[in-house]
């Protein structure tokens, strides 16, 4: 196979990077923010 | 993970391994591709057997073959198999075989992550089958008896099975997280010079909007099970109401991934009906911008509607009249992508091989399995259909049309290209045959068990069920066996046969049928030019 | 059971499409039991009216693309038609499909909408009957709050029961006719859910939460449902049986209960001694109502989940701490507390347990040794 280019490599590094962040934010915020969300829908018994 | 990529070394890519190291340091997108489908076949048939057992339990009233505890065992594990094990698998192996080749690139951007996602998978699979075998070991405690939805308080109750359940889900988890950045850096970086997203071919496009839900949503599925993990052996209390904690909490975090899980399984295949339709119809697929649109429409308002899975938990009359209403919304972007698959059929110059006559089929049953979900959105009707054998046949409708149809679709049309043989088309037809024809049997008439007042998930029932289970069950054996069929076709098209073109299909357009059938071993060093 | 197969096979395949307004009660049943409530005939009506839209839009997307297969294919020399998705309809379609799809969902959306206001919302300022419906593995528990009766409900063994195994117990829910009844589900260790067709609804159980429905009964029968919800091994032997009975019916059977609550709380508390074989006796029919579902009639349980008590350290060892589990339970298993129960029967179920399948410990537990131990 072709050898990447050090820009093309760079850049695909970058964007993989920002992905994995955002899923690591998804993941540790689940949590709290899932609590909070599920408290405004409003259950009955007042979650 | 990813700053294994870090270290450069360009030896590597010139040298055409052979033996197990093929296999184990692969960081060519098409090897991978290959494993990715083999594990998925292998899961399939680990999944299709208890299924099968199932069934044949159910098969009369009464307790004859497993008790009670494998027998929910097995409910947990067919559907977590068949989910994790067969289904997305598959779809990454469609993708990695398939994305560089149709947008033009050398190979995945990130190859050796792209090693890594496959390689987590049979470990994660290990420890996933562990989960369910070891309470036959001395001391390994009780069985995984809560449905694949492991609702607490239930799965608070579990032995150190559970623990093992989440763990593997961590690593399943942890493996489409990184193919599915590895397949959006891919369709965003790689993409042949010209290109623009707007004319990715229409299976790129619903890979990018999966793997966009995927990162979105299997963070939030680790996050709950970890919170089951802590409650389990930490002394918190989430989901415990005793210690302040809530068991209903868990059913939305889980139902915020399950939901939109459905359409990461769903939208790979929609993806292949967009090249399997055109193509036997001889004419362009109709409606793009409208597919994509679609598309996005779904994966946005599936993100928001979850709790339409968990009517029955007590919510608010503005919370429930919200989800209602978000779910029967969503009738209106699957309608469109219906409409354009129908549309691009209309006045084509259709012919009826094997992947097209699964696509007709998908195209049939799944509006009807749409419709009996249209049905179950509504919430009154649903207090009545929730649990019920009723929600058994609707997904079953739409999973198996939607989702594994699709991919038996996508597998018979680049078949010929990966590995250069047509199968032989008498035995595919006769595969599709005997495969719908026992998967209606088996699933159609669980519609009315379910109407009649069966619920979901028991090993034994009243002798008023009894008709309707022997039916089915009676499907269940034509459509477990006729997978025998494929893996039949499967091995003897890799073997030999007759040899293909470039272009396999006389009506196939697109990158990946200008290579040589089967593609040599790299392929696009040099990016192809965009008309 | 042959021949109905036959006739099985021969609707199923007959009835290709969805039910239509068949509205069959045929003994196997092929479409919602007949509604006994308001509430159940509201939501029967709503899902007729669902089911026959979508039997209509199947007909249509079955009809067109059947069309479709037989006049536009190549063997019929039919010629692809390059521009159709040029056409105004082709640029068009966007919009035209989803307003038509709108208009389907509108028609559903507002029918279910009205209907769910009248079933999700307890009617308030009403005089309803409060019926407490807890769940516990593998029984239920009614609790008739306005009479301070509670009557706990299980599955009867095949032997007894036969036809009607799994949808027959021991204790119905009795009611009475031409009321409005509110019912208040909990549960006591893991989900369950409350199913009874003919009145329509399902609601889940769930430790911690006490969740409402309610039912406006209108007619009197038998209305037989389980519990729809995974509740771990024995999940498909929680049968819930309801009665609705007339309102003297239903007053007499109050009466009777309420004398046979007085007269075991009076035995209970006589104080008397009781000899072993009075007790083992009463420990025998206890234990194989109450016990038996988890630590099974022949003391074995099902290991590793419900150990057996044959020849078990704690049925064997010190009195005080087999009671002190009877009475408060075991934290993180599947045992619960069974305080409630009152000190004769806790008594005749501990000597029980200490005495038969070979315990043989020859301890005799009084109701006075329960009773200081609580």
């Amino acid at each position: 196979m072709s050898e990447q280019t050090s820009e093309l490599r760079k850049k695909n590094i970058v964007v993989a990077l920002l992905l994995a962040a955002f899923a690591l934010l998804v993941f540790f915020t689940s949590i709290p923010f899932w609590t909070g969300i599920f408290r405004i829908v409003g259950n009955q018994a007042g979650g | 993970m990813s700053t294994t990529t870090l270290t450069h070394d360009d030896a590597h890519h010139h040298e055409t391994p052979t033996g197990w190291r093929r296999w184990l340091y692969s960081t060519n997108h098409k090897d991978i591709g290959t494993l990715y489908l083999l594990f998925a076949l292998t899961m399939l048939f680990l999944g299709g057997a208890s299924a099968m057992v199932i069934r044949a339990e159910l098969f009369m009233p009464g307790i004859q073959l497993v008790d009670p505890d494998l027998y929910n065992n097995l409910v947990t594990n067919h559907a977590l198999i068949m989910i994790f094990g067969a289904v997305m698998p598959a779809a990454a192996g469609l993708a990695n075989w398939m994305i560089p080749m149709m947008i033009g690139a050398p190979d995945m951007a990130l190859p050796r992550m792209n090693n890594l996602s496959f390689w987590i998978l049979p470990a994660a699979a290990t420890m996933l089958i562990l989960s369910f075998v070891v309470p036959f070991f001395p001391g390994g405690g009780t069985q995984i008896n809560t449905g694949w939805t492991l609702y607490p308080p239930l799965s608070i109750q579990v032995g150190m099975s559970m623990d093992f359940l989440i763990f593997a889900i961590h690593l399943l988890g942890a493996s489409s997280i990184l193919a599915s950045i590895n397949i959006i850096v891919t369709l965003l970086n790689m993409r042949a010079p010209g290109m623009k997203l707007m004319q990715m071919p229409m299976f790129c496009w619903t890979w990018l909007v999966t793997a966009f839900l995927l990162i979105l949503v299997v963070p939030v599925l680790a996050g709950g099970v970890t919170m089951l993990l802590f409650d389990r052996h930490f002394g918190t209390s989430f989901f415990d109401a005793a210690g302040g904690g809530d068991p209903v909490l868990f059913q939305h975090l889980f139902w915020f991934f399950g939901h939109p899980e459905v359409y990461i399984l769903l939208l790979p295949s929609i993806g292949v009906l967009s090249h399997v339709i055109p193509t036997f119809s001889r004419k362009p697929l109709f409606g793009y911008n409208s597919m994509v649109g679609a598309m996005l429409a779904v994966a946005t308002i599936g993100m928001v509607v979850w709790a339409h899975h968990q009517y029955t938990v007590g919510m608010s009359l503005g919370a429930v009249t919200y989800f209602m209403i978000g779910t029967i919304i969503i009738s209106i972007p699957v309608g469109l992508m219906i409409f354009n698959f129908i549309a691009t059929m209309w006045r084509g110059a259709m012919t009826f091989e094997t992947p097209m006559l699964f696509a007709i089929a998908i195209i049939l049953m799944f509006t009807f399995g749409g419709l009996s979900g249209v049905m179950l959105a509504v919430v009154p009707a649903d207090m009545q259909y929730h649990d019920s054998m009723f929600v058994v046949a609707h997904f079953h409708y739409v999973l198996m049309p939607g989702a594994v149809f699709g991919l038996f679709a996508g597998v018979f049309y680049w078949l010929p290209k990966w590995t250069g043989h047509m199968y032989d088309e008498r035995l595919g037809k006769i595969f599709f045959w005997t495969n719908i024809v026992g998967f209606n049997i088996t699933f159609f008439p669980q519609h009315f068990l379910g109407l009649a007042g069966m619920p979901r998930r028991i090993i034994d029932y009243n002798v008023m069920f009894t008709e309707f289970n022997v039916l089915s069950s009676f499907g269940a054996m034509i459509f477990g066996f006729s997978h025998l069929l494929l893996l039949y076709i499967v091995i003897s098209t890799i073997r030999g046969g007759q040899k293909a073109k470039a272009r396999a299909w006389e009506g196939a357009d697109g990158l990946e049928w200008e290579l040589d059938s089967p593609p040599t071993f790299h392929t696009w060093e040099v990016a192809p030019t965009i008309k | 059971m042959c021949s109905r197969f036959k006739e099985t096979m021969g609707f199923a395949l007959a009835s290709s499409g969805l039910l239509g307004a068949t509205g069959s009660q045929a003994e196997y049943g092929l479409n919602f039991v007949e509604p006994a409530a308001g509430v159940a005939q509201e939501i029967y009506d709503i899902h007729m009216m669902t089911m026959q839209v979508s039997t209509v839009l199947l007909l249509i997307v079955f009809g067109i693309v059947f069309y479709s297969l037989y006049y536009h294919r190549k063997s019929k020399g039919f010629e692809p038609d390059q521009n159709f998705h040029k056409s105004w309809f082709g640029n068009w379609s966007w919009v035209i499909v989803p307003v038509m799809v709108l208009g389907v969902d509108l028609t559903i959306a507002s029918k279910a909408d009205a209907v769910l206001k009248k079933v999700w919302v307890v009617p308030e300022g009403e005089k309803l009957m409060d019926v407490k419906v807890t769940g516990h593995q593998w029984w239920w528990e009614f609790d008739y709050l306005d009479h301070n009766i509670k009557v706990e409900s299980r599955y009867i063994p095949q032997e007894k029961s036969e036809d009607l195994y799994l949808r027959e117990v021991d204790n119905r829910l009795l009611l009475p006719n031409n009321t409005k009844v509110r019912f208040l589900h909990t549960s006591a260790d893991v989900l369950h859910a409350f199913w009874v067709p003919a009145l329509g609804f399902k609601k889940d159980a769930i430790p911690g939460y006490v969740t409402e429905t309610w039912a406006d009964l209108d007619r009197e029968g038998v209305f037989r449902g389980q519990c729809a919800e995974i509740c771990g091994t024995w999940h498909s032997r929680m049968p819930i049986v309801v009665e609705v009975v007339s309102q003297d019916k239903f007053d007499n059977w109050l009466e009777e209960q309420n004398q046979i609550k007085v007269a075991a709380l009076a035995e209970a508390s006589a104080g008397k001694t009781w000899s072993k074989d009075e007790l083992m006796a009463k420990g025998e029919e206890l234990y194989n109502t109450k016990c038996a579902a988890c630590h099974q009639v022949s003391g074995l349980g099902l290991p590793p989940a419900f150990p057996a008590l044959k020849a078990s350290p704690i049925a064997l060892g010190p009195v005080a701490a087999h009671l002190d589990i009877v009475l408060n339970g075991k934290e993180g298993t599947a045992m619960q507390a069974w305080g409630t129960m009152n000190d004769l029967e806790i008594a005749a179920i501990m000597t029980y347990e200490r005495n038969a399948w070979d315990n043989n410990t020859g301890d005799v537990v009084q109701p006075a040794d329960v009773k200081q131990a609580r």
